[in-house]
């Protein structure tokens, strides 16, 4: 009894202890939205990170686009010289960047937005949602979207046309949100790329717009050309001057390049870069690249003393590649990367004169005014000679230290306009500039060479593409990016549902095609 | 006058006590007749006491009439005798206490209990055996000397940290190590940092700051059945230290002095016949040369372990005393590597009020510091460039010259041919990269015990354990371009870990005819805060000024981090044990934990109880005379382990610096609150036997348990769509099965010569039965670089997983249109780093005055593997490589296209499995190994004059790892690269095993 009585006694005293367990068990070095509360940083103080999200890193970019577009190509042969640059697929985590940090926090946002009364903030949520959204989709097709955030037990992707449609509704939705509130400054202390200045993200707004409306313009032309033409005819505008550039900030951080490059040795210079801006006389070589430590690896065009690897290339030793060219030292301590820049806009309004979309001005002005802007924007000079060239073309590549990774030009485009091409060959100029351009941005001109086929890339060197993640025939290149496998696996119904929204006979390996991608004539 | 009369009393006092007296003399021997020296013979009642001689031998002053005599030593039982008035003269025969059982172990809490009466196997080593072969680390010592605990000690040297685990891995998250205690006190030991493959180095852990001079003696409890009272965080099993103490009546000053050299062995197999060509970074030249060789062996040094110590213990039948210092100063294998421990401790006890109340406490000071302790892993290691370096340069000019001075800079930045991310010059790595940790350390605790009445005590105990850790690592400008910034790179940690202890138990015991009652009933009351400082790095971002390390350097980019967690844990435990005649004896026992952990959840408070039967059968049944004790037991436990700090509902954190652009952003936490988080469960049984046969001269102790472990707590990507990123489950079931056997015989025993053995055998089978009932694929751990450590359900706790050759269905290798071997597409387990079986065979042997220790460790079963001969292969740098090269071929079985292939190129096939993340296939070896783990020979110095100022004196040469009788790994497996959970058996450029040896004297005054 005495027994009893005591431990009574005792679990009362104890019972009374565990009231502080809650602030114990909380980590003082996280912080509350209670303190977040203070000077409105709340709702705002997530945005510098979903912006800085909208950008991968390297296996979400270098090993995939950056080598499948010829930008930039790894020394290292990783994982036995069989990875994402030679077609077979080890790493697939875009997806994950996009649903845990932009998709997630972008949800929370939106709902402390309305919490706090705040509506312009979930406006910018929502755009800042179809910028990364937008991208995703150009790796897999079918994304979830609209149903994201539900508590179903498998969640449906959206269909890729569905998808463009909600993108469109959406942006007229924040563009009227925007321009009923141009001189709002309230995200100015969050906002690292336009310093909270509305009339800048309406500019972005109209852009991409322009951008996705020329995406689907061959699945889609009349849709397209509606958002196209609605897009250049909106009073807010386009991003005319690099001053109007989107940039994301890189938060201290170093662009991830120069990590990948200088600290890891583990990118350098493409080998088609090597063949267009050598072949084309292309100054901007020197603000994208660095010489090559070894001359004798550049022997075969001993004034142009840059060497590139091959897209897919076979590397026999990661040490025999490291002396190749780097990426320029002035990516060292940049502090924002390009998101969409003037000049891709002049390209887009190019392409749209090329497609008679009413707004569009002139196909020569634009892809004229498109490669000075570059030029421009990158610091590079020689424009002028540049764009009166209609002799040079891009060269033959020799890899000095491995044959097989030689190739023949495919592509004998020139600098110079001439009215009298061609639609064909004037969209082959304008997106071979538009490629050269989104140099550190290359998921733009990946969509663009399934879309149109430009610039002539050649294929990979070494193709290990196999039935486990689908064949990309020797005349081919991947397609898209399969779904990732915590999907297959957690959300099974989800993706096969998603598969079956990519048309009959669709699969979810890399051989399919994207909507848009419809192959054949651009005209 | 007065002085007079004071001596007059002074007189007739002694003249009293004088007339009183009488001298007893006699003699203590045991069963044998042979005298046992150093027994204590006390009169019951008065303090008079004395020790018997080296031949049993006693002399004592006792009061004239009839005394009783308790006579005691370690081994026997106690005895008393009645010595009539007209005896002066006895003879005491003691029973060995093996026989009768009557040993007394130190349970949960610092409990002491009849062994006879537990329901669950423990085992006691003394702290004589654990200081034996004067290790520096005292669960190093314990390795082999009691069953079923599987020790790896870490390759990084003095100071260094260990893992122990008991009964197999049964916790995902947490490590599965056992609670330490001392004197029944929880210690804390706060593993910090192992390294990696990419590298890293050993931050150390709390075992290493105990001084072994101070353990008076150790217990394993190695089930959760045992360690019920500790509550969830004894469900690892329980090893309880219990310090030295002052003895009443007795002053005695001990000084031990050892020095102890460490040796390296069993270095690869290295070729110095082939360089590179044009200045490669790999030893492919097929040319061979006459080429610089030795540097390796001459690059390590004989590293010295110096440890003196010092300690006083006395006291009267009030007041007893202990104090000791001791210090060790150690220099490692690997060149500037140093240790130096100081530890103090004082304990002293004193009775009060009529002796019902005694208080005690217990101070113990540490201080550690470590320079330089070696890491292992590709980055900054100085064995990396030692290994691989090109045999045709010369190594004495980067040794000599391993700085530069670099005019376009005006600094001195590091020589080295090879710009490779893992490569630096050693001796730039050894001198211009500092790596410091610092440990200042107290634990200080007070006990007071209350005789309330005969049979009812109350103890009330509080203690802390803080201890402040410091560790500064400092990376020269210009060095390695990839993982040091160009003005050099710092990183800096600094902590607390404080655990506060407090409890209060009423003990209870009587015995009310046949049945014996012993009861307690408690309260305890714990918070942990580990972590609580601060670490900051600038990583390769580049401080503003070369080579100056301090706070107003770093860039603005540079995140400061604030770290800490707190942990409050309140139990409630009782524990009753009922025995009948000495025979059957039923233990119950149940605790109630309250963590803090799971506030939130609703399940913060969780109730765990447990039962057990012990039947002492040669008690019940006449026994065949050959059997002289057998006990059979049963008992049946579930405990319950907490989940980490922090996970239920954690906030949100700072994403980054601020720029000049904008405020650093904040990452909102998406984790979906987890508020029906439960505890982890335990659910054990086992089963034991202890028997005794000759007298006791031979003795098995066995046990058989089964420990199921569900609700493990379980991390999860969230389902993309869902709106989070990761939640929490209940989930998983994780057996252990196993046994342990401990024999125990007195081979020979005579007067001359005594022969002591044991043999520790254990066996463990760990099975991961489900992890997530849904997701059968569902894996902890992943790819590291060519190997995996996986937890994946049907497999079992650190399975290795690797890639092996491509082969067809012929079991041909496929090779490549080049002839090159190809990787097998996917990993497959090749099995799994622990050992199956765990042996310990430790031989004590008495000539004389001489004597003799001889320690075999064996642990049969399970894998290593070796990333260090991958990449020596790779680099050509291997006596295999050169080998092959004179052989001009390697034979193999392989097949290209449709054409068989009987021989392939070396270094086409070596490329194919060399360096990392390659074919393993070849780099996977048994962990089988059995080893003279220690060998001690002694000379105890005879004392002539008992009554002299020396009282016992001796000297020992020590050996440890002296060589080994099986080992097929190239390196030796127990001495660990990381301790941490998954780089178990692994070895990526980890210092080379070493062997140790030694000399050791006592003095005892």
């Amino acid at each position: 009894m005495k027994k009893i009585i005591s431990a009574i006694l005792i679990l009362s005293i104890f019972g009374s202890c565990t009231k502080n367990f809650e602030r114990i068990n909380t980590d003082p070095n996280q912080i509350s939205d209670e303190l977040l509360k203070q000077d409105f940083n709340l709702v705002g103080s997530p945005f510098s990170g979903l912006l800085f999200n909208l950008f991968g890193h390297q296996i979400e970019e270098d090993l995939c686009h950056d080598s499948w577009m010829g930008h930039l190509q790894t020394p290292t042969p990783f994982v036995g010289n069989v990875n994402n640059t030679t077609y077979y697929v080890r790493w697939n985590v875009y997806w994950d960047r996009v649903y845990g940090s932009v998709m997630s926090p972008a949800k929370q946002v939106i709902q402390l937005a309305e919490d706090n009364n705040l509506p312009l903030f979930a406006t910018w949520a929502k755009l800042i949602r179809i910028l990364s959204v937008s991208k995703l989709t150009a790796y897999h097709g079918p994304v979830i979207y609209s149903n994201y955030g539900t508590t179903e037990s498998s969640i449906l992707y959206d269909k890729e046309s569905d998808l463009y449609n909600q993108f469109f509704t959406e942006l007229d939705a924040i563009q009227a949100e925007f321009a009923a509130n141009t001189g709002y400054k309230g995200f100015a202390k969050f906002d690292p790329s336009y310093k909270g200045e509305i009339t800048a993200w309406m500019k972005l707004v109209n852009s991409l717009r322009l951008r996705l409306a020329i995406r689907i313009s061959k699945v889609a032309p009349d849709v397209a050309k509606t958002q196209g033409e609605k897009a250049m005819s909106d009073p807010a505008g386009l991003i005319e001057a690099n001053a109007d550039n989107f940039n994301v900030a890189l938060l201290g951080q170093k662009i991830p390049f120069a990590v990948i490059c200088f600290e890891w040795d583990d990118t350098r210079m493409g080998a088609v870069m090597e063949s267009f801006l050598g072949g084309l006389k292309d100054k901007r070589v020197e603000k994208f690249f660095s010489v090559a430590d070894n001359p004798t690896h550049y022997a075969d065009h001993p004034s142009f003393p840059y060497k590139g690897i091959r897209n897919g290339a076979y590397v026999a030793a990661k040490i025999d590649r490291v002396p190749f060219s780097r990426i320029s030292t002035d990516f060292q301590t940049v502090q924002k990367r390009r998101a969409f820049t003037a000049a891709e806009v002049s390209f887009l309004k190019a392409e749209a004169a090329l497609r008679n979309w009413a707004g569009a001005g002139d196909a020569k002005e634009n892809y004229e005014n498109g490669v000075k802007l570059s030029f421009a924007d990158w610091g590079a000079s020689g424009v002028d000679a540049y764009l009166a060239d209609n002799t040079s073309k891009p060269w033959n590549y020799v890899d000095p230290l491995d044959a097989r990774n030689n190739f023949t030009s495919l592509s004998t485009v020139t600098v110079a306009w001439n009215d009298a091409d061609n639609n064909e060959v004037k969209l082959e100029k304008i997106i071979t500039q538009k490629w050269i351009n989104n140099y550190t941005n290359s998921l733009e001109a990946w969509v663009d060479f399934r879309r149109t086929g430009y610039p002539k890339i050649p294929h990979v060197a070494k193709n290990d593409s196999s039935p486990d993640w689908g064949v990309i025939p020797a005349d081919q290149w991947i397609k898209r990016m399969p779904f990732v496998n915590s999907e297959r696996t957690g959300n099974a119904e989800g993706v096969a549902d998603a598969v079956s929204k990519m048309g009959p006979g669709a699969k979810d390996d890399i051989a399919t095609r994207l909507w848009w991608d419809t192959g054949g004539p651009n005209f | 006058m007065t002085r007079f009369k004071l001596l007059l009393l002074f007189m007739l006092i002694a003249n009293a006590v004088l007339a009183q007296n009488r001298q007893l003399s006699g003699v203590v021997t045991d069963a044998g007749n042979q005298g046992i020296p150093s027994a204590t013979v006390k009169v019951k009642g008065i303090n008079a006491q004395t020790l018997t001689d080296i031949d049993g031998r006693f002399t004592l002053s006792v009061p004239s009439g009839r005394v009783v005599l308790e006579i005691s030593s370690i081994g026997f039982e106690k005895t008393e005798v009645t010595v009539e008035a007209n005896n002066n003269n006895v003879s005491v025969t003691m029973a060995g206490s093996s026989t009768a059982m009557n040993e007394v172990v130190v349970t949960a809490l610092g409990i002491r209990r009849d062994k006879k009466a537990l329901t669950y196997a423990s085992q006691t080593v003394g702290g004589d055996e654990l200081r034996k072969a004067s290790n520096i680390n005292f669960m190093d010592a314990l390795s082999g000397k009691a069953a079923g605990i599987n020790i790896a000690t870490s390759a990084s040297g003095a100071g260094g940290s260990t893992k122990a685990v008991l009964r197999g891995n049964r916790s995902l998250v947490g490590l599965s190590e056992p609670l330490y205690v001392i004197d029944g006190i929880p210690m804390v030991n706060n593993k910090g940092g192992q390294p990696g493959s990419y590298g890293g180095n050993d931050q150390g852990d709390g075992l290493s700051s105990i001084n072994p001079e101070d353990i008076e003696s150790m217990t394993v409890l190695r089930g959760a059945n045992a360690s019920i009272l500790y509550g969830s965080q004894g469900a690892n099993g329980v090893v309880i230290i219990t310090t030295k103490k002052g003895k009443a009546g007795q002053v005695s000053v001990n000084f031990s002095s050892s020095t102890v050299f460490d040796q390296v062995t069993s270095l690869p197999d290295f070729q110095y016949v082939y360089g590179a060509d044009n200045g490669s970074d790999y030893n492919w030249s097929s040319t061979k040369g006459n080429y610089q060789s030795g540097y390796i062996e001459d690059f390590f040094r004989t590293g010295v372990n110096a440890t003196n110590s010092i300690s006083i213990a006395g006291g009267n039948d009030k007041t007893t005393a202990y104090f000791s210092y001791a210090n060790t100063y150690a220099t490692g294998v690997v060149p500037t590597n140093t240790y130096n421990r100081n530890n103090i401790t004082f304990n002293q006890s004193t009775r009060l009020l009529n002796d019902k109340l005694t208080i005690s406490s217990n101070v113990m000071l540490a201080s550690e510091l470590s320079r330089n302790r070696p890491g292992a892993g590709y980055y900054n290691n100085p064995l990396t460039g030692l290994y691989l370096f090109a045999r045709e340069r010369n190594f004495d000019q980067y040794k000599e010259n391993y700085q530069i001075f670099d005019s376009t800079r005006n600094l001195y930045r590091m020589n080295w041919y090879s710009t490779e991310e893992k490569q630096n010059n050693p001796f730039w790595e050894l001198n211009n990269n500092s790596k410091l940790a610092k440990t200042n350390r107290i634990i200080a605790s007070a006990k007071a015990t209350y005789e309330l009445t005969e049979h009812l005590r109350l103890e009330a105990r509080g203690n802390i354990d803080y201890a402040n850790r410091l560790f500064d690592n400092r990376w020269a400008a210009a060095g390695n371009s990839v993982s040091v910034s160009p003005n050099g790179t710092w990183s800096y940690s600094k902590y607390t870990d404080q655990s506060l202890y407090t409890d209060g138990i009423l003990n209870y015991n009587n015995t009310l005819g046949p049945i014996s009652v012993s009861a307690i009933l408690g309260a305890s009351y714990q918070r942990n805060t580990f972590n609580d400082g601060m670490n900051v790095g600038n990583g390769t971002t580049a401080l503003q000024y070369p080579n100056f390390f301090s706070f107003s350097n770093f860039p603005f980019n540079v995140m400061f981090n604030k770290t800490g967690s707190t942990v409050i844990k309140q139990g409630l435990f009782g524990n009753a044990t009922l025995g009948f005649k000495e025979m059957v004896y039923l233990d119950l026992a149940g605790r109630n934990d309250w963590a803090s952990t799971l506030a939130l959840t609703g399940n913060q408070s969780y109730f765990y109880p447990s039962v057990g039967l012990s039947v002492i059968v040669s008690e019940m049944f006449a026994m065949p005379t050959a059997i002289s004790f057998l006990k059979l037991r049963a008992s049946r436990t579930t405990t319950a382990n907490e989940v980490p700090f922090n996970v239920v509902s954690p906030n949100n954190t700072i994403g980054g610096a601020g720029t000049p652009d904008g405020i650093g952003g904040i990452n909102r936490n998406t984790q979906v609150p987890f508020t029906t988080l439960k505890p982890e469960k335990i659910k054990s049984d086992e089963y034991g036997a202890e028997m005794r046969f000759f007298n006791g001269r031979l003795g098995f102790d066995f046990t058989y348990y089964n420990s199921v472990s569900t609700n493990q707590f379980l991390s999860l990507a969230a389902p993309s769509g869902s709106g989070f990123t990761r939640y929490y489950v209940n989930a998983g079931k994780i057996t252990n099965k196993g046994f342990e056997l401990t024999v125990n015989a007195d081979v020979v025993s005579n007067s001359n010569l005594q022969w002591r053995t044991s043999v520790n055998l254990s066996q463990n089978k760990n099975e991961i039965v489900e992890l997530i009932a849904s997701n059968p694929d569902y894996q902890v751990g992943g790819d590291d670089e060519g190997f995996a450590s996986i937890i994946k359900a049907g497999g079992s706790f650190n399975d290795v997983w690797i890639f092996k050759f491509n082969r067809n269905d012929a079991g041909e290798i496929i090779l490549d249109d080049q002839g090159k071997p190809t990787k097998a597409a996917n990993m497959v387990k090749v099995g799994n780093v622990n050992p199956d079986f765990l042996l310990g065979w430790n031989n004590s042997l008495n000539y004389r005055n001489l004597f003799l220790n001889v320690l075999v460790n064996g642990k049969f079963g399970g894998v290593a593997f070796s990333k260090t001969e991958a990449f020596l292969d790779a680099y050509g740098a291997s006596q295999r490589t050169a080998d092959a090269r004179d052989a001009g071929t390697i034979p193999i079985l392989a097949i290209q296209g449709s054409s068989k292939v009987s021989s392939i190129d070396p270094k086409v096939y070596y490329d194919a499995v060399g360096d990392r993340n390659r074919i393993m296939e070849p780099y996977v070896f048994s962990r089988t190994n059995v080893r003279l783990a220690q060998l001690v020979l002694g000379y105890n110095v005879p004392i002539r004059n008992s009554n002299g100022v020396v009282k016992d004196a001796s000297v020992s040469l020590i050996g440890r790892n002296l060589f080994f009788f099986y080992k097929k790994a190239p390196y030796d497996p127990e001495q660990a690269m990381s301790t941490g959970n998954s780089m178990q058996s692994n070895d990526v450029f980890s210092v080379p095993p070493t062997r140790s040896y030694g000399i050791n004297f006592r003095l005892t005054f």
